[in-house]
């Protein structure tokens, strides 16, 4: 397939994957806004930033400061940040507009129900402001438009022929679910670390973003452990988004597109040893620092992973 | 819906009333099911068209100062329909036209035998902007230059004229198709009733004229369309014919030529590529033949169209032939190489470069239409009886210094059809664009892109003026089945 047609999917993936796992945070995030203490409030803004890579705009000052009208006002400004700054590119708008302007460019990639059901959901969003979701409950826009990031998901693997086009845009989707699962968790981990404390409904939300406190508790039980939410979300061949899960899928797409000689090889490479390196290298024992140490390490690696996807079927060199 | 208030006027034909409250005999039944509506019905309807428009993303974007936008083109619910018989005339009419058109072509690119011949002033065809000397002595296939023609018609109580023929990259055909689409969901009854013939195998008919015009010896053409790309207004109309076609959209920086052949950048390598339909302008296609500042083109593309290693659809330098000018010999050419009378008549046009022209046109120019003979999409043109004194007099100017760059003619009453005004049926000035196909042979597609003038009065139906459109149905003679 054309070239540029592949790095749009497979970007098209990618921002709705991001878009969607923004979606999640920020449901949980303004859900606690109703009855969570403020400690745990503070942590999840900074748990969603940290995950960024982003520093909290207006800095700390406002947010560790004194009571309930502070907290609020903060919430407000930093969920409008997050989801319908323009000039943020990490925002809900940001990611969503531009993955649907990769959709709107390969759109003749696309089966009518992913387009059309896309569509609808921009329509639905495009014109939408802060307060209006603020006004009743905001937590049901971020659902329902992570419902249709999840609707259009199910849409493409139903409906859409399974070629390389459709192979491209699930390369993209699990590279940036990969990426995204280690920089939460070890954003987790910085904000823990930060705050001094290590709360079992932290480590609950963190389960619920991932779309996996339903299996923790069917698997552990109700108490939550963070050394099992680690493995769980990092070892746990089964669940959608674990980090094995990412990486395996990608190695998968990557074998089946066929990788040849040169940067594809080396993709597909890198993608089978990364998944080698989860499972042999995953410590065992709940030893806190290797753990982020190989989270740290598969980070890199997907960044490399991504560059040679980039430069095996995109970019590559052509004499005139 | 009722009509007692539709404003009939004997002087401008009307689509739908041969006379106040009479419909034309192959309208009645359009006419009978309007009636049953009621005004909130057909109001549901009309927001269900625009709606479905939306939904499915069918827009242009408009780039202004903040983000841009994307709209959707006005589109009324109400079909304009044409008889069987007018459309035979219409259809024979463009099949002598395009055979005539592709004649001219070869021949200026060629032995320019209709300028020896003392038929069409050298200096209008080799002075004209619109040639490219780049594309002397080049043969395409079957003699094909146009092989995808957008021809501008409208109707008035003397009949059927051309007013342009849009031969360089004509838009439009996407919202025929999905017109279409929107009217047989919102009017299925009305449409299974009056027999209309299907328009949506414009696709597969495209796809075979660019397959008839590859280059010699190609059996299984790769073909593509090439795009200047998503800020382009007419990017979906690009994206919906890739689609339709099954080929790739590409951009000229997707293409890349080696010895004279075309690749496309794919992800297992370059692939060769043999057809190009494409949408972009002659000026940007290559900046090796052409505007060398164009970053929207392909280096080398108009040489490998020279060896006979790709073909490109249409050739450029078609705009020859449709240039405002030229436009007024279109009767001679097919004269001049078919031998044959026109069916389809041209508006009588003053070429202003003509001294006695010049004149009448300077005398009358509140009756008048003018031109300028590069202009498009209605910019820059004088409709006289609409025009201030004022803008008459610094129109005039103009036309004194630069008495070549214009053309004059009369104001035709453009027909009318009914459209949906707020929830009531109001008549307004409507044209057709159908589309005609030319490969080895002609195809047209019974159908058109029906363009509406929807401010109350204007003629001005470019959508880019504050035009919009509707479907046009194409009657069948026969029961569907045996149409079928």
């Amino acid at each position: 397939m054309l070239s540029r047609s592949a790095e749009g999917l497979y970007w098209m993936g990618r921002y709705f994957e991001r878009t969607g796992h923004l979606c999640r945070l920020l449901r949980w995030q303004v859900e606690s806004l109703v009855d969570r203490p403020i400690r745990e409030i503070h942590f999840g803004w900074y748990r969603i930033y940290g995950s960024l890579g982003r520093a909290i705009p207006g800095a700390d000052a406002e947010l560790v400061g004194g009571g309930d009208d502070f907290m609020l006002v903060d919430s407000f400004a930093l969920a409008d940040d997050l989801t319908f700054e323009r000039s943020n590119v990490d925002s809900v708008w940001s990611g969503f507009t531009l993955g649907r302007e990769n959709a709107r460019q390969m759109r003749h990639y696309l089966s009518a129900e992913v387009w059309t059901n896309l569509n609808q959901a921009y329509l639905k969003f495009r014109d939408l402001r802060i307060e209006d979701i603020w006004k009743t409950a905001p937590e049901s826009f971020y659902e329902a438009l992570g419902y249709d990031i999840d609707a259009l998901a199910g849409a493409a693997d139903t409906t859409m022929y399974h070629d390389d086009a459709w192979r491209f845009m699930r390369i993209g989707c699990f590279i940036e679910r990969a990426q995204l699962t280690i920089s939460l968790i070890l954003a987790h981990v910085a904000t823990t670390r930060r705050t001094g404390e290590s709360l079992n409904d932290d480590w609950s939300s963190l389960l619920q973003v991932c779309q996996a406190l339903d299996v923790y508790r069917r698997r552990y039980g109700v108490v939550v452990r963070p050394d099992r939410v680690f493995d769980l979300l990092v070892t746990d061949e089964r669940l959608p988004r674990s980090l094995t899960r990412g990486i395996d899928a990608v190695a998968e797409e990557l074998a089946i597109i066929g990788a040849g000689s040169g940067p594809a090889a080396d993709a597909l490479r890198l993608a089978r040893s990364l998944a080698e390196t989860i499972r042999g290298d995953w410590p065992d024992q709940p030893d806190l620092d290797r753990r982020e140490r190989v989270l740290d390490d598969v980070r890199q690696a997907c960044r490399e992973l991504h560059r040679l996807i980039v430069a095996a079927y995109v970019d590559y060199p052509v004499k005139s | 819906m009722e009509f007692d208030a539709y404003a009939f006027d004997d002087g401008v034909y009307d689509e739908m009333f041969q006379a106040a409250g009479a419909p034309r005999p192959h309208c009645r039944d359009l006419h009978d099911w309007l009636r049953r509506l009621s005004a909130e019905e057909i109001s549901g309807i009309q927001e269900w068209v625009s709606r479905s428009f939306l939904n499915e993303g069918i827009t242009f974007t408009v780039y202004g100062e903040g983000e841009a936008d994307e709209r959707i083109i006005p589109i009324d619910c109400l079909p304009r329909i044409v008889s069987a018989a007018d459309w035979r005339l219409i259809e024979s009419g463009l099949e002598q036209r395009i055979l005539a058109l592709n004649r001219f072509l070869a021949d200026v690119y060629g032995e320019g035998r209709i300028v020896e011949d003392g038929v069409i002033p050298a200096d209008m065809v080799y002075g004209c902007p619109q040639y490219r000397h780049e594309m002397r002595g080049v043969q395409p296939a079957h003699g094909t230059w146009v092989s995808v023609c957008g021809t501008d018609i409208v109707r008035t109580t003397d009949g059927f004229y051309v007013l342009e023929d849009n031969l360089r990259v004509p838009s439009g055909v996407s919202y025929m198709i999905a017109n279409r689409k929107a009217m047989k969901s919102s009017l299925r009854r009305l449409y299974r009733l009056c027999r209309v013939r299907e328009v949506e195998d414009y696709g597969r008919r495209l796809l075979q004229t660019l397959r008839e015009v590859a280059p010699e010896g190609c059996t299984e053409p790769a073909v593509v369309v090439l795009t200047p790309g998503v800020a382009n207004a007419a990017f979906y109309e690009h994206m919906f014919l890739a689609h339709e076609l099954g080929a790739e959209l590409v951009e000229g920086r997707d293409l890349v030529v080696r010895d004279d052949v075309v690749y496309m950048k794919t992800t297992e390598g370059l692939r060769r590529i043999d057809v190009i339909y494409r949408r972009i302008d002659d000026d940007y296609l290559d900046p090796l033949a052409f505007r060398a500042d164009s970053v929207l083109g392909v280096p080398g593309l108009v040489s490998a169209h020279r060896a006979g290693n790709v073909a490109l659809a249409n050739v450029p330098g078609t705009g020859v032939a449709d240039d405002k000018s030229n436009y007024a010999f279109v009767p001679d050419m097919i004269r001049y190489y078919l031998g044959e009378e026109p069916i389809l008549a041209n508006v009588p046009t003053h070429l202003c470069r003509r001294a006695e022209d010049l004149e009448y046109t300077l005398d009358n120019l509140e009756h008048l239409v003018v031109k300028e003979v590069g202009g498009a999409g209605g910019y820059g043109m004088l409709v006289g009886p609409h025009a201030t004194p004022a803008q008459r007099q610094a129109y005039a100017e103009r036309l004194r210094a630069d008495p070549a760059g214009f053309i004059a003619q009369p104001v035709l009453a453009l027909s009318r059809a009914p459209c949906v005004v707020d929830g009531r049926a109001e008549p307004r000035h409507v044209d057709l664009r159908p589309y005609v196909l030319r490969g080895r042979e002609t195809r047209i597609v019974p159908g058109a892109f029906c363009r509406v003038a929807l401010r109350r009065g204007s003629l001005v139906v470019n959508s880019s003026q504050g035009g919009g459109g509707k479907d046009l149905w194409v009657l069948a003679d026969q029961e569907p089945d045996a149409v079928a």
